[in-house]
């Protein structure tokens, strides 16, 4: 199995923006790391100079412990699973998966068995001598997963790969990719913008903002403990509220903070509360199966809450909000990193 | 579909005949007597053809004129899918200016290049041969123009994901690229096929030797040959043009489905 270093990469398109600056990050052997990122960000491009298919302007990629900056995507022993799936759409799914392994001179009999046998692992048996054109996009991913996986490689660099299936099918995928990851024990680089699919997959995560690396660790890591707005806003569904701190009934410390409430440290009340909180009015509640989103205005901003269905049956628009100021999230008003504060 | 018009339809065939009329007329007289033709009779004969054939070496002509053409398409097409295969998915020192210059190439008139070819094949001692007739035939800007365009539509993702794969950039041309432009290259070979099958200028200057006349040649000769009397043998001419015109028609007939995709591409996404 072989990890990945990268050191201080950086890369700029001609006559364009630097899209990566300084990004430097290792990935151990049998790592699910998943990028993510908004559009823009670099997180793609990161991909390919792993994969080869960019060159890097500064800076070392080291793939097994040896300088890949200079090798050629053929010769890094790395599979991808691209976007649109890029399969050849001239070949039959046997021979897409099968391709890889021709070019490296498997004998026909040899290669057709390995088809097989992942198309079996990943239940395409039946459309093997389909091509790509008569498949659906469920089955069409898999292709691409299987051409990735024919090759038995230790490392897989998968670009988006979900992000053209509809939603229940990215759920089930999601699965068979961690399940996947589990049987192959590979080495996997995700890219995805799919906060969902970053925070379910992977062994640690990698925030990226206009080229840079903002956060690298454990998703739990960069759930609990971001390192600056930018991660606490970007990870978590419904976002994470902001508000300035010392509007926060309650508040007894710092100036120039912004307060960061995850809607889960929220309690809606009917009444107010005893402790700390806020008196709201409902903007627009959304019904999302047993809980209610609810979008409130309150003297601090606007807040997002999640309460039960069944405890806001009266139809109020007056509410109170109480919060857990030990749960908060703190970042500085100036630079927006995260302030650790001792109580 | 719409329902057929009756009156588009005769126009269609109409039409279709007023285009057809001259080759089917053609095609008649090959098959008359010079005498009955004359005479204004009709007097079905294969003497015509026997003629072309045996007497005035057209079996000859249509073996050189199907070597010329065959080997002008096949290395034409390879070196302008080679071209626009790096035109169209590498960027070089001089890439922008190479292709520029070869689109700028289909704005000469191919006569000015007439004499400048001949002296260099004259200094090649290359005149009087195939490779005289075949060489200065290759190079094709229209078709590296053309296939550049169409390898551009293919999405690149395919080339990195056979790179990735294991692709050297030629295995990635032949068996990614090439595969997907069949229509064009089709388009392209037919038409390569086509213009020298009917190249009559370079062959007429190139070659002297009766050996290594193409058809077209021949076929220019034959007005000179009078069957007495000054006049000219229509019948045979027509069986000698009929000849010509065969070779073509088959091929169109073979690539024509691949043709008129590759002219339509890109009308539809």
């Amino acid at each position: 199995m072989s990890g990945i270093a990268l050191r201080n990469i950086r890369k700029a398109y001609p006559g364009g923006p630097t899209v990566l600056h300084d990004v430097s990050m290792e990935f151990h052997p049998g790592e699910f790391i998943v990028i993510v990122g908004p559009s823009g960000c670099g997180k793609s491009t990161l991909l390919r100079l792993i994969a080869g298919l960019e060159r890097a302007d500064a800076g070392e990629i080291e793939i097994a412990g040896i300088r890949a900056n200079d090798l050629a995507p053929q010769d890094r022993d790395i599979a991808m699973i691209f976007q649109n799936y890029a399969l050849y759409p001239h070949m039959s799914v046997r021979e897409n998966i099968a391709f890889g392994l021709e070019l490296r001179g498997m004998p026909k009999a040899e290669r057709n068995r390995r088809a097989e046998e992942v198309a079996r692992m990943l239940q395409l048996e039946p459309y093997l001598e389909r091509k790509p054109g008569a498949l659906s996009g469920g089955q069409r991913q898999r292709v691409a997963m299987g051409r990735a996986m024919a090759r038995n490689t230790s490392t897989f660099l998968m670009d988006e790969p979900l992000s053209n299936l509809d939603n229940a099918l990215r759920v089930a995928m999601r699965t068979e990719i961690k399940d996947l990851h589990r049987q192959l024990g590979a080495t996997i680089v995700y890219v995805t913008h799919d906060q969902t699919e970053a925070l379910s997959l992977a062994d640690r995560v990698a925030v990226m903002k206009d080229g840079h690396l903002q956060q690298f660790d454990r998703p739990e890591v960069i759930y609990d403990r971001p390192a600056n707005r930018f991660v606490a806003g970007f990870l978590g569904v419904p976002p994470i509220n902001f508000v300035a701190a010392d509007k926060l009934p309650g508040w007894q410390g710092m100036q120039g903070l912004t307060a960061g409430l995850r809607p889960d440290i929220l309690t809606v009340h009917a009444q107010a509360p005893k402790g700390p909180s806020l008196p709201v009015r409902l903007v627009m509640s959304e019904m999302t199966g047993s809980d209610l989103l609810l979008h409130c205005d309150s003297p601090a901003g606007r807040l997002t809450a999640i309460a039960p269905r069944r405890d806001l049956q009266g139809g109020t628009e007056s509410l109170w909000i109480s919060y857990d100021l030990d749960r908060a999230l703190f970042f500085d008003n100036q630079n927006g990193e995260r302030v650790e504060l001792t109580r | 579909m719409k329902p057929e018009n009756p009156i588009l339809t005769m126009l269609s065939l109409a039409a279709g005949l007023l285009f057809l009329a001259p080759v089917l007329y053609s095609v008649w007289m090959s098959f008359q007597t010079a005498d009955a033709f004359y005479a204004g009779r009709v007097s079905f004969t294969l003497d015509n053809y026997e003629r072309a054939i045996t007497q005035f070496s057209f079996a000859r002509y249509l073996i050189n004129s199907l070597i010329v053409s065959g080997l002008v398409t096949v290395l034409g097409i390879t070196v302008a899918t080679l071209a626009a295969f790096a035109f169209a998915r590498f960027r070089f020192p001089g890439g922008d200016l190479m292709f520029g210059a070869t689109v700028a190439t289909l704005m000469i008139p191919s006569h000015i290049s007439l004499i400048p070819n001949y002296l260099t094949l004259a200094k090649a001692g290359l005149l009087d041969t195939y490779a005289g007739l075949i060489l200065p035939a290759i190079s094709n800007g229209f078709a590296a123009f053309f296939l550049r365009q169409y390898i551009r539509g293919i999405p690149k993702a395919l080339d990195e994901a056979a790179y990735m794969d294991g692709a050297t950039h030629l295995q990635v041309l032949w068996r990614i690229i090439v595969p997907l432009s069949k229509p064009a290259i089709s388009s392209m070979a037919l038409y390569i096929f086509i213009t020298e099958w009917n190249n009559y200028i370079w062959p007429l200057v190139a070659v002297g030797k009766q050996d290594l006349y193409t058809l077209q040649i021949g076929l220019a000769r034959l007005y000179r040959i009078n069957p007495g009397e000054g006049l000219i043998d229509w019948p045979l001419v027509m069986a000698a043009s009929t000849i010509t015109i065969l070779p073509v028609l088959v091929g169109f007939l073979a690539v024509e489905r691949h043709l008129v995709r590759g002219i339509t591409m890109g009308a539809v996404k």
